[in-house]
């Protein structure tokens, strides 16, 4: 028989998850389309949902002392648009999630907890080493997303928690992001790209690449971005940087988009970046 | 599970399972069938409520979520004045022929003016991405939208 819980508070959502494994449901827009089954046909769950969207202690989003930007797991994406800290690079990339009705029920939460290489938040959360915290009755934890997520639909997650917040560290990067999809809103990635960097003084103190939709998770390499960071930005050798990237998109083919089409764009638009990124010096 | 709402202004309690998807507790629980089902998935705003005065996919929506919240569905929207100024626009202009996706692009159409009263045909087109027609052609929707923003929907 499987249960339905909805709990009136997060201890009480604790004590449950402690002793049944279940469904973690926030906005469902993922889950309630993984379950559907026709109309008028309840949504078919094969254990328990326990349902912590509308929980509001976990409805917030506050900055720390050292500027991190703190969200309550259960915001909305259409909350995290509306508010004034939230970074910009978040906002570029939610705002091309889903529609405007999607974005007043989804959270970042159910983005990270579906673990799809096409989920778009995950892009900017890896690039940007964000954080998230999970709580059980035994305690908290704090992992980066990029370790909670370990493969498509794998995260790791223990049955008796739940992420209640996620963190987003302070920056000092610039940016260049672009989405692929079939249309230009409401599509699902076929791939996307985010350049992360920061120059000083004409040299390249900081350098990221995340490549979204292009392999099992988001795609991030930091013994790559080790070698250009301290390098003079004339010097950035963009050729190389793509032969460095070359073998670690590796796409697959889906209903959406095939795989020789997915590595040329991917590697199109770091082309793209690298030249914008160089040329962007002299400003 | 003995769940709680306010639904067009009165308070109203069904006693359903909590996965069950608003959309099917609308039209099966309460009889309101102006709320449509196009994809069941998402994808197409035709089950478009407004839940606090958002408007949200009812099709996705468990109703769990919904508990002590405000809907307002196209039976309720008709009662205010904002309703009268959109649904001329949309008569006017031919933003309606099947009819099908008109209660969610109604609903969809407050919900843009609310927030932007006065949007380029641009805007108007982004926040209207959720909601499919396959009559239109959406040009006449837009011109809809322009049109009822020209008269104000005063709220
Ligand atoms: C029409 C449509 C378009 C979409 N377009 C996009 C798009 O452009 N880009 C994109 O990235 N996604 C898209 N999505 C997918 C979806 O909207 C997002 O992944 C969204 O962020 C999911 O959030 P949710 O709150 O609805 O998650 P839910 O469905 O509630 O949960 C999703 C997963 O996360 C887990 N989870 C939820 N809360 C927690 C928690 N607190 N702790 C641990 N695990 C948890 C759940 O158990 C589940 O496995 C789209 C979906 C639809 C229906
Ligand atoms: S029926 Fe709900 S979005 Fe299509
Ligand atoms: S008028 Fe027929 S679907 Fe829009």
């Amino acid at each position: 028989m499987i249960n339905h819980y909805v709990p009136t508070s997060l201890n009480d959502a604790l004590k449950y998850l402690s002793t049944h494994d279940c469904y973690i449901m926030s906005g469902g827009t993922d889950l309630m389309v993984q379950k559907h089954v026709s109309s008028l046909v309840l949504p078919r769950f094969d254990k328990d949902v326990l349902y912590v969207g509308e929980l509001k202690e976990l409805q917030y989003i506050k900055e720390d002392k050292d500027g991190n930007i703190l969200i309550g797991a259960e915001t909305k994406y259409a909350d995290l648009l509306l508010s004034p800290i939230v970074p910009e690079i978040y906002k570029t990339v939610i705002k091309e999630i889903a529609s405007p009705n999607i974005r007043n029920m989804a959270t970042m939460v159910g983005n990270i907890g579906n673990a799809s290489p096409a989920g778009d938040s995950l892009v900017p959360l890896i690039l940007n080493d964000a954080e998230v915290v999970l709580k059980s009755v035994n305690g908290e934890r704090v992992l980066k997303v990029s370790e909670y997520i370990l493969g498509v639909k794998k995260t790791a997650r223990k049955n008796d928690e739940i992420i209640v917040e996620i963190r987003l560290l302070k920056q000092n990067l610039r940016y260049l992001y672009r989405k692929v999809g079939a249309r230009k809103a409401e599509s699902i990635t076929k791939v996307s790209c985010l350049v992360g960097y920061q120059i000083k003084e004409k040299k390249l103190i900081d350098f990221r690449v995340a490549f979204g939709s292009v392999g099992v998770t988001i795609i991030r390499n930091l013994e790559i971005e080790n070698k250009y960071k301290n390098i003079e930005v004339k010097d950035l050798d963009v050729d190389r940087v793509i032969s460095d990237y070359y073998q670690l998109v590796t796409p697959i083919d889906d209903q959406r988009s095939n795989k020789e089409y997915r590595h040329k764009v991917a590697m199109n638009l770091l082309r793209k970046f690298l030249l914008e990124l160089k040329g962007g010096i002299d400003e | 599970m003995k769940i709680n709402f306010k639904l067009n202004g009165s308070n109203v309690t069904v006693d359903v399972v909590p996965s069950k998807r608003l959309l099917d507790v609308l039209r099966e629980d309460l009889h309101l069938t102006g709320t449509k089902e196009g994809c069941g998935e998402g994808e197409c705003g035709a089950c478009t409520v407004l839940v606090d005065n958002r408007p949200i996919n009812s099709c996705i929506a468990p109703i769990a979520n919904i508990a002590n919240k405000e809907v307002i569905t196209i039976e309720g929207f008709r009662e205010t004045k904002a309703y009268r100024v959109i649904a001329d626009a949309f008569a006017d202009m031919g933003g309606s022929q099947c009819g099908f996706c008109t209660p969610g692009m109604i609903l969809a159409t407050y919900a843009v003016l609310r927030d932007n009263p006065h949007p380029t045909e641009e805007e108007a087109r982004i926040a209207l991405s959720g909601n499919l027609c396959r009559c239109t052609g959406y040009q006449a929707i837009v011109n809809a939208v322009l049109k009822a923003s020209e008269k104000g929907i005063k709220l």
